[in-house]
């Protein structure tokens, strides 16, 4: 049941971004500069009906920016969001509020995502409150059948989040998302403050809830492992753009930018007898605030065919091998 | 060989006003030798931090060696030493590296003033020397231009290059056995792959010996001797890297390996543990596995299975797993 | 709730029903004014804390004293806390001109020397009753409450839960009512607490100069601006109303400071 990415049954994606750009006024009070942090710097992509993108990145990639600012939680600098065709920006507040059932998130943080002061119940019932999406009678049902559904008893309902583990939590905040019966739903990090033994848990809840519901999830990690498990396609970020996109499988087991080689080259590999070479990438990324010109992996790089078109032109994605790169030498990785 | 390093029936307890005490770490013995890296695999609240913070007696308040429980250092046990007496050894013989490389490091002094005073606690050198020694030390660890960050703050580095100032604080004192707590959690994959890569370095270059602690089983592979896995306080598993990827013997073990996404899955899903990790104050009688563990009999819960040789240089404890003597 | 805390509950406890019960004792034969007997009487089974210049008996003014005093200061507490947490959540919550604009407001607020204002205004005003005084403190005494509401609301609307409630489709105030202003009350109950210290001392403060609680009305401020003219002969008319100030001012302060290390654990 894993299709492959591209098998393309819809015309319309259910969420088409183009060019996408979040720039923050960086720096704080102490900074030398006002200099302007491109935390998204044109990032373009679509997500089909039923379809899981992986967006994968190390800190300060812009990954989880791109996640909210798809919800508009934040508003992008420049660039739009369209979800089921609709231009986010064109929409008045009450308009958007209303379209807020339709797409939903999972946060990292299990513990600061719920609201200390409000039971599990009030908290899992927000949503069909706030959309009159039942009788107020129904409610106690509904919010039990939801707990239910994510593997949870519904008498935890009254219940209040600190009685919970954290995976627990990660759950009630799946219930939360899912009472608005949501058909795209953006994970940041769902799993990573999780213990390794319930990282599997939740993640196979929401393997089956994308089935049984017909979810599309922008799954946002920065493991490569598990993207590659649970994404039918993956979208790879280095500062504030994206490097390589393409199917799942195709883009980690064979990738062609890199960095995304060398991101999976550094996974942690549970088999000691499989010594493939770790490839171990020089120094840090540049800051988002002063990324080099040309291409922004330049500094880091060690294709063998670097030069100077490297640091003068960026690179543009484009076709390679079933999947799109953003390199100028990408044939000959 | 005798090893650097022998931990023997450790117990650490927090005495609980009215109640039984809550006992984190039970029972726990392993060695570490020079030149070796031993990895501490467990999830949160399993103990293994504590463990850590034992070897050099450094315990938060509260916390108690029980009587019996013995670390042996190159054959002194520590914990029957006075505190005066721990100092020769706290820092100097056994130095640590936290998971937060900004919180242990002094924000409002430059790093290398901060690896210096490291130096002068243990030694006696003039500035000139002292900041020579620094400047080699900030090399051995891979920062790169090291006559410029030599003076930077804190704040001014990457999360990489603070936790390599926190390895090279610990090497000033030319220590024997380096105990790192999670040193690469909190960095990314690209940068963790670096700080292991100098673990492993420094092991090799200055017979160094290392007790990675962690919880996360895929950095382990290839770059540790031996692992050891920790479960609810005890030690359930210890085996040699290699014997354990190939062949985990606690049903434990074989559920953590299950759980890591791995790059050649040909399924979608992942076989999780059922359950969640209980807390000190609940873990129950017997295996404190058996409520989670898929191959559970009725021994499991009433009695505590031993550590026993379950295949070459592997240990475990478990009822099921058949022993290496079969 | 640390012992101290406990300590300070229950002196505030007592002081409150000393004020509600006091006066009802006041009324009773032993403590009515005794113009035969004189003034400057010592304390005795007749009058347990002695008389003053005129005769009066000074449980009585004590407890009279209490109430005014105790209750200009829950008054200005409360409007206080009212107009300070309103104008903070609006100042923190909204974005662009009237976030900015409010937050102008409260620095200002908080610029002006709060002790020369309200000189300025009880000198123009004159005699006022002690409910309005107590108004008064409050509206001189809320932007310290809104700087502090503010910061909090702007601290709460970045918490996770926040953006998931936006992300649910709550509208504005909703997430403000519901989500942002339960968790700023625990600041709010701390500085309320600490406040009423504050406003006793200044209500004293104010009593002791002769702007605020006028005599014949008794405050402990104007007991003690009236018994400073007899310190020499009747040194005891002070002691009644200081210590009673100090335990009360004393009560509040540890009150707050062990709700703070139990609501607050993070600040100091």
């Amino acid at each position: 049941m894993l299709g492959d990415a591209g098998r393309g049954q819809v015309n319309v994606p259910l969420l088409q971004v183009d060019g996408l750009v979040k720039h923050y006024r960086g720096g704080g009070m102490f900074a030398r500069t006002d200099a302007i942090v491109k935390a998204v710097d044109g990032v373009t992509f679509s997500i089909g009906r039923g379809e899981t993108l992986g967006l994968v990145g190390e800190s300060g990639s812009g990954k989880t920016t791109v996640g909210r600012a798809v919800l508009r939680l934040e508003l992008p600098t420049a660039g739009t969001v369209r979800f089921e065709g609709t231009d986010l920006a064109s929409l008045q507040p009450a308009e958007l509020r209303a379209l807020r059932r339709r797409m939903q998130i999972v946060f990292q943080d299990p513990f600061a995502s719920l609201n200390p002061r409000r039971t599990v119940g009030a908290s899992v019932a927000e949503g069909i409150e706030i959309h009159r999406l039942a009788p107020k009678r129904d409610i106690p049902r509904l919010v039990g059948e939801l707990l239910e559904e994510v593997g949870l008893d519904a008498s935890y309902a009254r219940k209040y989040p600190h009685e919970f583990s954290g995976g627990q939590r990660q759950r009630i905040g799946i219930a939360r998302a899912l009472a608005v019966e949501p058909s795209f739903i953006v994970c940041d990090e769902p799993v990573s403050a999780l213990d390794v033994s319930v990282q599997a848990q939740v993640l196979n809840l929401l393997l089956d809830l994308r089935d049984a519901r017909e979810l599309s999830y922008l799954f946002i990690a920065h493991d490569v492992a598990l993207v590659r498990q649970i994404a039918h396609r993956i979208a790879v970020m280095y500062l504030g753009t994206i490097v390589e996109i393409g199917p799942a499988r195709t883009v980690i087991d064979a990738p062609k930018h890199p960095y995304t080689q060398a991101l999976v080259s550094a996974v942690p590999e549970p088999d000691p007898t499989k010594s493939t070479s770790r490839i171990i990438l020089a120094g840090d990324p540049p800051s988002p605030a002063n990324p080099p010109p040309g291409c922004p992996f330049v500094t880091r790089c060690f294709h063998p065919m670097k030069d100077a078109r490297c640091t003068a032109e960026r690179p543009r994605l484009r076709l390679v091998e079933a999947r799109e790169v953003a390199c100028h030498y990408a044939e000959s990785a | 060989m005798t090893p650097l390093l022998e931990v023997a029936n450790l117990n650490i307890f927090f005495p609980q006003h009215g109640g039984p005490a809550l006992v984190p770490v039970d029972d726990v013995s392993f060695t570490v030798s020079s030149g070796e890296l031993v990895a501490l695999v467990g999830e949160s609240g399993c103990g293994k931090t504590l463990t850590g913070l034992a070897l050099p007696r450094l315990l938060p308040r509260g916390a108690e060696i029980g009587a019996g429980s013995a670390i042996r250092f190159r054959g002194t046990d520590l914990t029957a030493l006075s505190e005066p007496e721990l100092r020769a050894y706290r820092g100097r013989r056994i130095a640590m590296v936290f998971q937060d490389p900004m919180t242990s490091l002094n924000p409002v002094m430059r790093v290398g003033a901060q690896i210096a005073e490291a130096i002068h606690a243990h030694r006696k050198v003039s500035r000139r020397d002292a900041r020579d020694r620094v400047l080699a030390l900030l090399v051995e660890v891979g920062i790169a231009d090291p006559e410029l960050r030599i003076d930077a703050y804190p704040h001014q580095l990457s999360g990489g290059m603070r936790q390599r100032v926190l390895i090279a604080m610990a090497l000033a004192a030319e220590p024997d056995l380096l105990v790192a707590d999670e040193p690469t959690t909190a960095l990314d994959v690209t940068i963790q792959a670096q700080i292991l890569e100098l673990l492993d370095h420094l092991r090799t270059a200055r017979g160094l010996a290392v007790l990675l602690i962690t919880h996360d089983l895929g950095i382990v592979a290839g770059r540790a001797d031996r692992v050891l896995v920790m479960y609810a306080g005890r030690i359930v598993e210890s085996a040699a890297t290699a014997q354990l990827f190939a062949h985990p013997a606690h049903p434990y073990t074989r559920g953590l390996f299950a759980s890591i996404p791995r790059l050649n899955a040909t399924t979608t899903r992942l076989t999780p543990i059922g359950g969640s990790v209980p807390r000190p104050d609940e873990w129950p009688a017997g295996c404190r596995f058996h409520p989670r563990c898929p191959v559970v009999i009725p021994r499991c819960r009433t009695e505590r299975p031993p550590l026993e040789a379950k295949g070459p240089g592997q240990l475990a404890a478990c009822w099921v797993t058949p022993g290496a003597a079969r | 709730m640390t012992a101290p805390g406990r300590i300070g509950l229950a002196l505030l406890l007592a002081l409150a029903s000393f004020a509600i019960v006091g006066p009802m004792i006041a009324a009773s034969p032993v403590a009515q004014p005794d113009p035969l007997n004189g003034a400057f009487l010592l304390p005795s089974a007749a009058h347990w804390l002695g008389t003053d210049q005129l005769s009066r008996d000074i449980f009585a003014r004590l407890a009279y004293g209490a109430r005014i005093s105790l209750a200009i200061a829950a008054i200005a507490v409360a409007v206080a806390a009212m107009v300070g947490s309103a104008v903070g959540l609006a100042a923190g919550s909204s974005t662009g001109l009237v976030g900015r604009a409010l937050q102008r407001v409260i620095n200002l607020g908080l610029a002006l020397p709060r002790i020369i204002v309200l000189l300025v205004v009880l000198a123009a005003v004159g005699r006022i009753p002690p409910p309005l005084l107590g108004v008064l403190l409050g509206l001189t005494g809320w932007p310290a409450v809104a700087r502090l509401v503010r910061g909090e609301t702007l601290r709460l609307a970045q918490a996770p839960y926040v953006d998931a409630a936006h992300a649910l489709g709550a509208p504005p105030a909703r997430v403000l009512l519901r989500d942002i202003f339960p968790g700023t009350l625990p600041a709010l109950l701390v500085a309320t607490t600490l406040g009423v210290a504050d406003a006793i001392l200044l209500e004293a403060g104010l009593s002791f100069i002769g702007v605020g609680v006028r005599p014949p009305d008794p405050s402990w401020g104007s007991m003690i601006l009236e018994a400073r003219d007899h310190l020499a002969n009747a040194p005891w008319l002070l002691l009644a109303p200081c210590v009673a100030l100090v335990l009360a001012t004393s009560a509040a302060t540890l009150l707050g400071e062990s709700l703070r290390r139990s609501l607050q654990p993070d600040t100091r």
